[in-house]
């Protein structure tokens, strides 16, 4: 609900103005992101592409909140998340962003429903099985509730990640690569459940991808290079 | 608060359902085992003294059958009596020395008389039985005279029954019945020769008791507490250290040292157990901590506080130190019965059942030793960055090395200084130990470097799994090789060591001791043995004597380094006197005095001599009975104790001596299978008591052969630690195996290759081991009868076959059970990093 309220009432999801990140190597400082400005909207859907190195990760970190910048601001669902320690961060994060990654990460020892009731649970929602449940059923995987991730398929665990991914309705999902370690066929058919899921809820998305097809289907594709966003 | 309440909810079921699932995996199995193993090696040794000391406590009020009792090596004085009196005390006298008695068969039996008085005893039951485990009475006053009431070790062994007659000194004593019970029995643990009990009226009769007999002397006294307390007191006023007044309070000193003692040495070995299971938890923590990183991090990711994943971290450790603790003190609890059945009668009849408070010592246990290793790995994982789940790339993050470290050793140190109960000792112990484990892993890592230079096809993948992990494969043959080096050394080196010492006494030795001749039976005596055809006759006088001074200061201002010495100057002991020299005892420094030498002097022991710091030219002043005799040390002597002859710290010049009261001893060697020596002997001599070496001998390494015992089942926790260790550091390295096997089946490698390639490079990890602690044990056997015994080292190739056999069976079981998961792996799993 608070979502979607924030939704109507904030427009802009994602700005960031002139975030540069650098990195001590030892003897040198290595500049991963230089001076990037992003705003992103409700619901819009950006694709960020770029070589391997180009410091795609870096960004989709800094403006998640998975990471910080070392200058520039960053807000994110109007949050400044440049002036927020850890813990603030992973505090606007709570149950209003989604994730989604290449290598699935999904808590081993835990089954598909639990893995998909932990972001729920992490924002104290009470009615957290019975939307697992219902997310679980969206993606096609009802019958697999109790499987531990190992037990499932690369695709199936990649379905269940994004079924947790969604599970809060959130106002952003960060996608890093998501097909990544898929076939084409099964990566096709994540893709498009993510499109399907992500129009239902209105979400906003940041996708990170190699694919040039794959971000032919956003609304805006911006590209990486040497740390610049072009 | 209801919100604090309803996460605090959430993070425990979010921990229980991680939990749940993470018992199935190998490191949360080595974690569990290896703390179950520290609680069972620490609550077993826990609950059996809990057990000993519930027994003490119940029996306090009749541990001395008297409110106190003065103990003394020479007849209790009317003074004293007449103090007691005035006090309102109760009073019974109590006489207490070795003799033999003769049965009507002809046996003999050595036993240790108690002499009671009227009375006896002033609080507590002495119970008696008519028969063998028959119905128990309790006694109402001494023995009547004329009979005796006698221990049912006694009448086992002389096939005595209740009418029985027993000719005892010079009467003859109907046993009149069992002793079933004796509050203040064996004050000496350890008391070789059963009890004999009768009636104090008796003893002048028995003509067992003479001058200088090795006889002490009790009073028990009762009264109110204030008569107690006043005598207490003047007791404490009074300077005459003979003398020894021990209260209920005090308990009874033996049992409780030998207790402390006993706790003190199981507790040693379970805390070795707990070191490597420490070690243990450290390794599988490190495991834990790798995939709780990814967790965290993920936890975070979806909007987890810092704080949330540390209670969600916290709450797992409490609940696996919770399960740990109930299946730790479970088995620590059947352990103990063992304890109790190989330790328990040397402490008390029966034991009851043990209280609740070594479930404590068993939490505390599991807490210190997750708090200590397991903790700084885990809460290090907090902090991994939260990117890590984008970035698969980034280094782990591993604990302060200081921070764990310093952990691992504050709750190792806390645990021995509580297994031990002494700080000190807890400290120096953990010293000790990391230096042996040091050393260990040194010559290890050493003979992994040489091993790793040999070349055999045969041995190829073995030896190159040797040389891609040294450090992990040196602390499995360290960790393996404590448990082996415990068990060789409590099994096979300590029968080389008591073996050395029996090949060491001859044939001829002697084999008896005869006590309490007096010197008008001497000479009889002498031509007792010469009939015999004993050859060494020589018999010794003993004079009872107390040194008072040191070159005229009073050994009670004097400061002894030697705790030896201090002893020796609080209590009376024995000197002897000869006027020639002994051809078995060397002269070290200063010469033997002449024949006609006019004044007192004196030969010291150089052991003694050092012990209360006296050198030649020293003066010694000694009293003896109510004189006082002042001699210069003239010479100092090395004795062979070792040799069963009878030998003296200090022998004087018969001038000064000979006119004093005084026994005589000697030892003898008399092939006496059929027991017809001490027969005569008691029958002609009914105050002298011959002691059989021999018998003394087997009782003393039977008490040593039970301890060992003891000790070395609780080294069977530590041989498990090993093994446990042994598994964690195979886990350590089980992606790289998963990997490696992988890769070598996608090529063509069948499982019986990798089953074999696996078992040869435990083998030789187990042959390593096996040697190792083989050659420390032998080492370590060489050393003791080399060097601290002098005696000759005999090679035991035993030691080596057993060694070696136990090492490479026990790691190869372990081995191929911890790498089981990766032969059945399906390779392309592991290249999907399902793994």
């Amino acid at each position: 609900m608070l979502c979607n309220r924030f939704k109507q009432a904030h427009p802009l999801i994602i700005t960031a103005r002139d975030v540069c990140k650098s990195v001590s190597t030892g003897d040198a400082e290595l500049t991963i992101l230089e001076k990037v400005n992003i705003d992103l909207t409700a619901g819009e859907v950006l694709a960020i592409v770029g070589p391997s190195g180009s410091g795609k990760s870096t960004l989709l970190g800094v403006l998640a909140g998975l990471d910080s910048a070392s200058s520039g601001t960053v807000h994110l669902l109007d949050q400044p998340l440049h002036e927020l320690d850890e813990d603030g961060r992973a505090a606007v994060r709570a149950g209003s962003v989604g994730f989604v990654f290449q290598s699935f990460q999904l808590l081993p020892g835990l089954s598909a429903l639990e893995n998909v009731m932990l972001p729920l649970e992490l924002a104290n929602i009470d009615d957290a099985k019975s939307r697992a449940l219902q997310q679980l059923a969206a993606v096609g995987l009802e019958h697999r509730l109790g499987h531990l991730p190992a037990q499932l398929s690369g695709g199936e665990q990649q379905r269940v990640a994004v079924a947790r991914a969604f599970v809060s309705i959130p106002s952003v999902l960060f996608a890093d690569e998501p097909t990544g370690n898929l076939d084409h066929a099964t990566g096709d058919r994540i893709i498009d459940l993510m499109f399907r899921l992500r129009a239902e809820h209105n979400t906003a998305l940041v996708l990170v991808t190699h694919d040039q097809n794959l971000a032919s289907r956003c609304d805006r594709v911006s590209s990486m290079q040497d740390g610049q966003l072009r | 608060m209801q919100t604090s309440l309803s996460g605090l909810r959430r993070d425990f079921g979010l921990a229980w359902r991680q939990l749940r699932r993470e018992f199935r995996l190998s490191e949360y199995l080595v974690l569990i085992f290896a703390l179950i193993l520290s609680v069972a090696a620490v609550t077993s040794v826990g609950f059996f003294a809990n057990r000993v000391e519930r027994a003490m406590a119940a029996q306090a009020a009749t541990l001395l059958a008297a409110d106190a009792v003065l103990s003394s090596p020479k007849p209790i004085t009317s003074e004293v009596l007449d103090r007691a009196a005035k006090d309102s005390l109760r009073t019974t006298g109590v006489t207490e020395f070795p003799s033999v008695v003769l049965t009507e068969e002809g046996d003999t039996g050595l036993v240790s008389v108690k002499a009671v008085g009227p009375d006896y005893p002033l609080r507590g039951e002495l119970k008696l039985t008519q028969q063998l485990l028959g119905e128990e009475r309790v006694a109402t006053d001494a023995p009547d005279s004329g009979t005796v009431w006698i221990d049912p070790r006694l009448a086992g062994r002389l096939e005595l029954v209740v009418g029985d007659q027993l000719q005892f000194g010079d009467i003859e004593v109907i046993v009149a019945a069992l002793i079933a019970f004796e509050p203040d029995g064996s004050v000496d643990t350890f008391q070789l020769a059963p009890r004999l009990m009768m009636n104090s009226d008796d003893l002048q009769r028995s003509g067992l008791l003479g001058e200088g007999s090795r006889a002490r002397y009790r009073l028990l006294l009762a009264g109110d507490e204030p008569g107690v307390e006043s005598f207490t007191d003047w007791f404490d006023a009074t300077s005459d250290a003979n003398m020894q007044l021990q209260t209920v309070e005090e308990g009874r000193p033996a049992v409780r040292s030998a207790l402390v003692n006993a706790r003190r040495f199981l507790g040693l070995a379970a805390a070795v157990a707990v070191l490597l299971s420490a070690a243990a938890v450290a390794l599988a923590a490190r495991q834990i901590a790798e995939r709780d990183m990814n967790t965290g991090s993920l936890m975070r990711t979806f909007g987890a506080s810092g704080n949330t994943v540390l209670r969600v971290v916290l709450i797992r450790l409490g609940l696996i130190a919770l399960l740990a603790t109930v299946l730790g003190c479970t088995t620590g609890y059947l352990a103990q019965f063992g304890l109790s059945a190989l330790l328990g009668q040397w402490f008390a009849a029966e034991l009851p059942a043990p209280s609740l408070t070594p479930l404590f010592g068993g939490l505390m246990c599991a807490v210190l030793a997750l708090l200590g290793f397991c903790l700084p790995s885990l809460v290090r994982a907090i902090d991994t960055p939260v990117l890590q789940v984008l970035r698969r790339d980034l280094p782990v993050v591993q604990p302060s090395a200081l921070l764990a470290l310093s952990s691992a050793l504050a709750a190792l140190g806390i645990l021995l200084a509580w297994l031990t109960r002494d700080w000190k000792l807890g400290l120096l112990l953990l010293l000790g130990m990391l230096l042996v484990l040091g050393i260990l892993m040194l010559v290890s890592r050493f003979l992994v470097a040489l091993a790793v230079r040999v070349k055999s096809g045969y041995m190829r993948r073995a030896l190159e799994s040797l040389r891609r992990r040294p450090d992990s494969v040196s602390l499995q043959i360290a960790a393996f090789s404590v448990g082996l080096l415990a068990i060789l050394l409590l099994t096979l080196v300590r029968n080389d060591v008591l073996g050395a010492w029996q090949r060491q006494i001859p044939d001829d030795a002697p084999n008896f001791f005869l006590i309490n001749i007096q010197p008008d039976e001497v000479s009889s005596v002498k031509e007792f043995l010469s009939r015999r055809g004993v050859q060494n006759d020589t018999l010794y006088p003993m004079i009872r004597a107390r040194l008072e001074s040191i070159n005229g200061e009073p050994v009670v201002d004097i400061k002894f380094d030697d705790r030896a010495g201090e002893r020796f100057a609080e209590r009376d002991f024995n000197l002897s006197y000869l006027a020639e020299q002994r051809e078995d005892n060397k002269i070290l420094s200063g010469e033997w005095w002449d024949s006609d030498v006019t004044t007192p002097l004196f030969s010291v022991e150089e052991d003694f001599a050092s012990d209360i710091g006296v050198a030649i030219g020293d003066t010694l002043q000694f009293r003896i009975a109510d004189q006082l005799v002042i001699g210069e040390v003239s010479n100092l002597r090395e004795v062979d104790w070792e040799s069963f002859a009878v030998n003296f710290f200090v022998v004087g010049t018969p001038v000064g001596l000979d006119d004093k009261p005084a026994s005589y001893v000697s030892s003898v060697y008399v092939p006496d299978q059929q027991g017809e020596f001490v027969r005569e002997l008691v029958s002609e001599f009914s105050g002298v008591t011959a002691i059989e070496i021999g018998t003394m001998l087997k009782r003393v390494t039977g008490i040593i052969d039970r301890a060992a015992l003891a000790v070395q089942y609780v080294f069977v926790f530590t041989m498990l630690a090993g093994l446990l260790v042994l598994w964690a550091s195979v886990l350590a390295s089980r992606r790289e195996r998963f990997r490696e096997a992988a890769i070598l089946r996608t090529l063509g490698a069948s499982r019986t290759y990798l089953a074999s390639s696996t078992t040869r490079e435990f083998a030789l990890i187990g042959l390593l081991a096996g040697i190792i602690a083989s050659s420390v044990a032998a080492l370590i056997g060489w050393a003791v009868i080399e060097r601290v015994m002098e005696l000759s080292y005999e090679f035991n190739i035993w030691l080596w076959v057993t060694g070696i056999v136990a090492g490479v069976a026990g790691v190869l079981i372990a081995g191929k059970l911890a790498t089981r998961p990766v032969l059945n792996q399906l390779p392309i799993a592991v290249l999907q990093s399902q793994v």
